[in-house]
């Protein structure tokens, strides 16, 4: 998370914004986000639906799996690596996708 | 120079990630250069991950458990801030954590590193249940926006004497440091 919250400048370049999901309660999130300072949202999925979408929910465990999800404008998911986030990769890729005008809220994300 | 010891394999031999100039600097990855300390410090390579140094050197020290000296380079030290007083507020809430310090604050003080500013900070840390203690100086620099790190920790018993001639060879090693190119950071 502080890796994020580091780069946050670079993803706002690259006109991306970043998304914390977890299986934790808000309170437990507030106090996370206070522990790090982190200043971008994290989002309670204490139901688990969203990374099960996402294929995280591993069955039988209490908690997501680690994922790294990159969707670009029209939704569509361009980016989906398992493990830790490996934020060079990540920030080589929204370099392409902006560069592509995939990120561009202008064009509305059309390849 | 006798730097890498250890044990011997016979499998085939590792590529080194430095070189040598004919003036005895190491070149590191053509990204950094530095003056080595003597040969009896080890050096330290972490695998590449978040939170984990780059690399640094080790030496035990003569004397009862625990007494061992090391330092180090950080590209990315504990926290966010890119100013140096909030990220040594940061900084501090994750060093060392495991180890349940509390830390006193010796000397702060703004001084020039790696061609720009930079903030030192030296700390005490004692453990009184496991009677241990720690002088640790911190040097914070930037790299393009980014804040970078020097550290260096220095463990005794709790009865045991700091020896500052390794501060000296860390402070030595800090002020030769230099970047050789940009970072990937600064190159996006």
């Amino acid at each position: 998370m502080e890796g994020h919250q580091r780069n946050l400048y670079l993803y706002e370049r690259f006109n991306a914004r970043v998304l914390g999901v977890s299986r934790d309660d808000i309170i437990t999130l507030k106090y996370f986000a206070k522990t790090l300072d982190l200043t971008f949202p994290l989002i309670s999925n204490v139901t688990a639906f969203l990374g099960v979408s996402m294929d995280v929910q591993p069955e039988g465990q209490p908690i997501f799996g680690r994922r790294t999800v990159i969707i670009d404008k029209t939704g569509i998911i361009r980016y989906s690596r398992e493990g830790s986030p490996d934020f060079k990769d990540i920030l080589l890729f929204l370099k392409k996708m902006k560069q592509e005008g995939r990120l561009d809220p202008t064009t509305g994300g059309k390849p | 120079m006798a730097w890498l010891a250890g044990c011997a394999t016979m499998g085939p031999p590792k590529k080194v990630p430095y070189r040598l100039s004919p003036q005895g600097i190491v070149i590191w990855e053509d990204e950094f250069e530095f003056v080595p300390p003597s040969p009896d410090w080890k050096l330290l390579r972490v695998e590449v991950g978040e939170n984990d140094i780059n690399f640094g050197f080790m030496k035990s020290d003569p004397g009862g458990y625990p007494s061992v000296t090391s330092f180090a380079y950080d590209e990315e030290p504990f926290g966010c801030a890119t100013k140096f007083e909030q990220r040594e507020k940061e900084f501090f809430k994750r060093f060392l954590f495991n180890a349940i310090l509390q830390f006193q604050i010796l000397e702060r003080k703004n001084i020039r590193v790696v061609g720009g500013e930079g903030l030192a900070v030296t700390v005490e840390g004692k453990d009184s249940v496991k009677e241990e203690k720690v002088r640790a100086k911190v040097i914070f620099g930037k790299r393009g926006d980014r804040v970078v790190g020097f550290y260096i920790t220095q463990w005794r018993p709790m009865d045991g004497t700091y020896d500052l001639s390794a501060f000296e060879t860390f402070d030595k090693f800090v002020d030769s440091f230099k970047f050789l190119k940009k970072s990937f950071y600064e190159t996006l």
